[in-house]
């Protein structure tokens, strides 16, 4: 009995550590940062950083200096970081991979919209106590895009409740799991034609919320020195830098979870591997090449854009999925 | 009568009404002479204050087990009078679950804004009267939602109304205080006049006042004349909740009033008219299985929800801002309880309370700003983070609760809310409902932007030269402001735990007319309902937490082992310029060939001199200038006259017949 609850706790430590958690974000979140850099620099003709230049960059960073400003508010300033990349290494052991998910029955899509807010909360909290006037701007801006995100993810997020809740017969379904059990039995939400603006403006969404271009007004290196990161130095910046790595992961894994579910094997080793291809394609299609061929939108326009045209697409999506198509 | 029968727990709702008032009497006839304790005016009134809303509590308190957990309903009739030939003479009280959760509420916000009277009342003038009007402020709400009949609830709508309007003006010498004091008796007695002419229309018609007893007959016997007299005490029981139109009143009164009164209005008073409306809707008239009416608080809900958090977004004022915000909960609030689902009404319920305790603790912590500082205004304050360390964790917490981050309690009940709101759309196969799910998820992300701009403009950011010497609040105020903390987190870990003691039952007891009023003694032929509250989505909050911790813990153990925060101590140019800004070292550094190197001044000196261009109200630029048309239009529509929202209380109420008359 006492072994019993020793291994299962040993198991969900593993969990939380190991696979999905947080080597599995850092190695995957790394690497998908790297591959999104080397293609943006292959698209652009350039030769572009070697791909595992965003462990070599982590890790020097890590030995860096950390200065916090004399404005600044100590514990806040240095906490932030630590309490966003925690919040979203939790956030990946809920989304199912295949059939799998470590944490099931314990937070639903709803939820999990909801605590993708954490981090970007702490990032916002951790950039205002470091009293710098770049950084409010910066936060500013955050808060605005994470507001014209809000709007197009919550109208995907219902769309898919009620397609999965109209074929289960219970006119709603919010739960992660049987969301990726249904694609299990049905194949991927995505072949359903109602879904696919759902889709599209979802992988739309994906940049605004990892804030890549053109969506990158809040950290608008040329103008506002990084924004929200701009006081930050050595091991903190370096957690921010992992913490983005790792909400490339999440995004596009979570997008992955919802519309390219019920591919895989079922053993869980090969799945991680078929989940982190699908992410990089996601990541090589929304993120890299987007990236390469636009330029930074002012934020009104980034307002404007999610508003109107990413929520239009989903909006569409939800009443065909209102009325069970 | 003897001890064993003065205890009987049958006595307690009235005692509990009594003690407040008592304190009232007591405090008054001790003369207005302030005490010689510069720490504490009142001197021994705000102890008799403490001890009668403490003591209040106790009653209500033991009233949990009885009354929520074993489903009793005390009916109580004061002078031993009872129904005589068919008709419920006499003053009644009547308990219920619901009854018992608002009372409840009242009760604790009551005595944890007298615990942070005492010491925030420092520094005004005649104290002792302000004690007064407290008691009789909590007292007459107290006795609203405990009454058992509806003129008692009118002569209780009055006491609260004249003392809230007394206790917002109390500071006079604040600017508006007098004007935000008369607009809220102009509206607030239009709403009184109409609950008053409600009553006598029922009266005239059915000759009784008894809730329960009109319960029983007016469903059955609707006419033109109850129709109108439903009109009139709608929209009496909106004016004290503040809901949309009447919003405007709640920002000015809030704005001048004390931070402990603010608690009050926005925690208490608004909460009584939601029980009104609840009584009215459910109980009076029953006519909440009316698409027609579940489609009236919907949309005045939505709309409140909507209106008044982009009305907060807009404001340069911590305490007007917040004041817009509570009427934003409270639309969630009315939209959950419209929905006439039994989840929904315990969402609203547990929405109500949850609103309650975080605003509490909002208004206290803009309290706590504006007695260290003597301002409440956004574009001036700043950087308090560094004098006031316990007061800006406990408005996080506050702050994090309104806007529905997990694991805080407005997450749990807003999470339940969007749930019935979306299992109603689904039910009804109607996609309005769907619409309200949206509003209120996009809503609460708005209230996360307002709060972070309080953050960043109050607590964060750059300190003004004149608030170095800010000090901390005294430990009462910070008490205070600590328990509520403390009830945002436990109620939002246990969401299980609290619907399942205070809002199920609550909600059961909404459901279930007919046993509200075979307690009275009258014969009632509803069926009893079988009430479910099965929810569609998974959330625990308390595993969550377990997980969140052991990430926390892993990733800080290497961090602290590998000197994360470590800042060099020695020379080096960073290190300097460092030691330059934290003022240890004036002199700029000189580099190599004797000159001097001002490059990191720029990066780490320079925000002492550059000032944040990002003033209050503009943070969130980008989203006002794409709704600029909106709040151009809703900057003009609140005029700040009286006479403008007189005539919306007319309008109001104009519609409100008209569509009672067409509808019901």
């Amino acid at each position: 009995m006492t072994a019993n609850i020793f291994l299962n706790g040993l198991q969900y430590l593993g969990y939380i550590l190991i696979f999905p958690g947080f080597l599995f974000c850092f190695l995957c979140g790394m690497l998908l940062v790297g591959i999104d850099r080397k293609l943006v620099a292959r698209m652009q003709k350039r030769v572009g950083p070697p791909i595992l230049q965003p462990f070599y960059d982590f890790f020097k960073l890590c030995g860096k200096e950390t200065i916090v400003p004399a404005a600044a508010e100590r514990t806040t300033f240095l906490v932030a970081p630590i309490v966003g990349l925690a919040a979203l290494v939790v956030i990946q052991l809920f989304i199912p991979i295949h059939g799998f998910t470590a944490f099931s029955g314990m937070a639903d899509i709803v939820v999990i919209l909801y605590l993708l807010l954490i981090p970007a909360l702490a990032a916002i909290l951790g950039a205002a106590a470091s009293g710098s006037p770049y950084a409010g701007i910066g936060l500013s801006r955050e808060m605005v895009t994470i507001i014209a995100c809000e709007l197009p993810l919550v109208l995907v997020l219902l769309a898919v409740a009620k397609t999965v809740g109209n074929a289960l017969g219970t006119g709603l379904c919010f739960s992660m799991s049987e969301i990726a059990e249904y694609q299990l039995q049905n194949g991927s939400l995505i072949t359903k034609f109602s879904m696919i603006p759902a889709a599209i403006a979802f992988a739309m969404v994906i940049p605004g919320e990892t804030g890549s271009h053109p969506f990158d007004t809040a950290e608008a290196e040329t103008e506002i020195c990084e924004g929200m990161h701009a006081e930050y130095s050595g091991a903190p910046l370096a957690v921010f830098k992992l913490s983005h790595a790792v909400k490339v992961l999440t995004l596009t894994s979570l997008f992955v979870a919802l519309f390219f579910g019920g591919i895989g094997t079922g053993i869980i080793a090969f799945d991680g591997v078929i989940v982190f291809a699908l992410c990089v394609v996601a990541t090589a299609l929304f993120i890299s090449f987007v990236h390469a061929v636009t330029a930074r939108l002012k934020i009104e326009q980034v307002f404007k854009y999610y508003w109107t045209v990413v929520s239009g697409l989903a909006l569409v999506s939800l009443v065909l999925a209102w009325y069970g198509m | 009568m003897n001890l064993a029968n003065m205890t009987d727990y049958h006595h307690f709702p009235i005692y509990s009404v009594m003690v407040l008032f008592l304190g009232a009497f007591i405090i008054a006839s001790t003369g207005s002479k302030p005490s010689k304790d510069p720490k504490n005016p009142a001197g021994f009134r705000a102890w008799i204050a403490l001890c009668a809303t403490a003591l209040s509590l106790f009653f209500l308190g033991s009233l949990v087990k009885p009354v929520m957990l074993e489903g009793e309903i005390i009916s109580y009739w004061m002078g031993s009078r009872a129904i005589a030939g068919g008709y419920a003479i006499g003053i009644a009280m009547e308990v219920d679950a619901l009854s018992l959760f608002f009372a409840l509420l009242i009760a604790t916000a009551v005595f944890v804004s007298a615990i942070y009277s005492i010491r925030y009342m420092v520094h005004d003038e005649c104290v002792p009267q302000y004690y007064v009007l407290y008691c009789m402020l909590a007292g007459g709400v107290l006795g609203l939602v405990l009454s058992g009949d509806i003129f008692n609830m009118f002569i209780m709508v009055e006491i609260l109304t004249f003392a809230a309007v007394a206790l917002t003006s109390f500071r006079t010498k604040v600017y508006g205080a007098l004007e935000a004091a008369f607009k809220y008796l102009v509206v607030g007695c239009m709403g009184s006049t109409a609950i008053l002419t409600g009553v006598i229309m029922l009266y005239a018609q059915y000759h009784t006042l008894n809730l329960a007893q009109l319960a029983n007959l007016v469903p059955g016997t609707m006419n033109n004349a109850t129709k109108l007299a439903f009109a009139f005490l709608y929209i009496g029981f909106s004016t004290k909740a503040f809901i949309v139109p009447f919003h405007p009143l709640a920002a000015d009164a809030h704005g001048a009033a004390p931070a402990s009164i603010s608690v009050l209005i926005s925690g208490v008073l608004t909460k009584s008219g939601i029980y009104g409306i609840i009584r009215l809707t459910y109980f009076l008239f029953q006519t909440m299985n009316l698409g027609s009416m579940q489609f009236m608080l919907v949309f005045i809900g939505s709309v409140s929800m909507f209106v008044c958090v982009t009305m907060a977004l807009a404001q340069h004022d911590f305490k007007r801002l917040l004041a817009y915000h509570s009427i934003s909960q409270i639309g969630y609030v009315l939209a959950a309880v419209g929905l006439s689902t039994s989840l929904g009404i315990s969402a609203g319920l547990y929405h109500a309370m949850n609103h309650t305790l975080f605003k509490g603790l909002l208004f206290l912590a803009a309290g706590a700003v504006l007695h260290e500082t003597g301002t409440t205004d956004l574009g001036k304050l700043g950087g308090l983070s560094k004098k006031m360390p316990h007061t800006t964790v406990l408005f996080l917490i506050g702050a994090f609760s309104i806007s529905g981050v997990p694991p805080f309690n407005g997450f749990a009940s807003k999470w339940m809310i969007y749930q019935a709101t979306y299992q109603k759309a689904v039910e009804s196969n109607n996609i309005g409902f769907l619409l309200v799910t949206i509003v209120a998820l996009v809503t609460s992300t708005l209230t996360l932007a307002s709060f972070v701009k309080v953050t960043q403009s109050v607590f964060f950011g750059q300190m003004p030269k004149e608030y170095e010497n800010v000090k901390e609040v005294p430990f009462g105020m910070r008490l205070a402001m600590g328990i509520l903390a403390c009830l945002c987190i436990v109620t939002g870990l246990f969401p299980k735990t609290v619907t399942g003691v205070l809002t199920e039952p609550a909600a059961k007891a909404v459901a279930n007319v007919g046993e509200y009023i075979t307690a009275m003694g009258f014969k009632s032929n509803l069926p009893v309902p079988n009430v479910t509250f099965a929810q569609v989505g998974v959330w625990e909050p308390i595993n969550w937490l377990l997980i969140l911790c052991i990430a926390l813990l892993a990733l800080t153990i290497p961090a602290v082992a590998g000197k994360y925060d470590r800042v060099s101590e020695h020379g080096g140019p960073l290190g300097a310029a460092i030691e330059m800004v934290s003022g240890k070292n004036d002199q700029p550094t000189v580099d190599e060939n004797g000159e001097v190197d001002t490059k990191y001044q720029l990066f780490y000196g320079g925000e002492k001199n550059v000032y944040s261009q990002v003033g209050g109200g503009d943070l969130f630029w980008g989203f006002k200038h794409n709704w600029r048309h909106y709040f151009d239009f809703m900057h003009n529509l609140h005029s700040g006259i009286v006479n403008d929202y007189a005539l919306w209380a007319v309008v109001a109420l104009a519609l409100a017949i008209v569509y009672m008359m067409i509808v019901l």
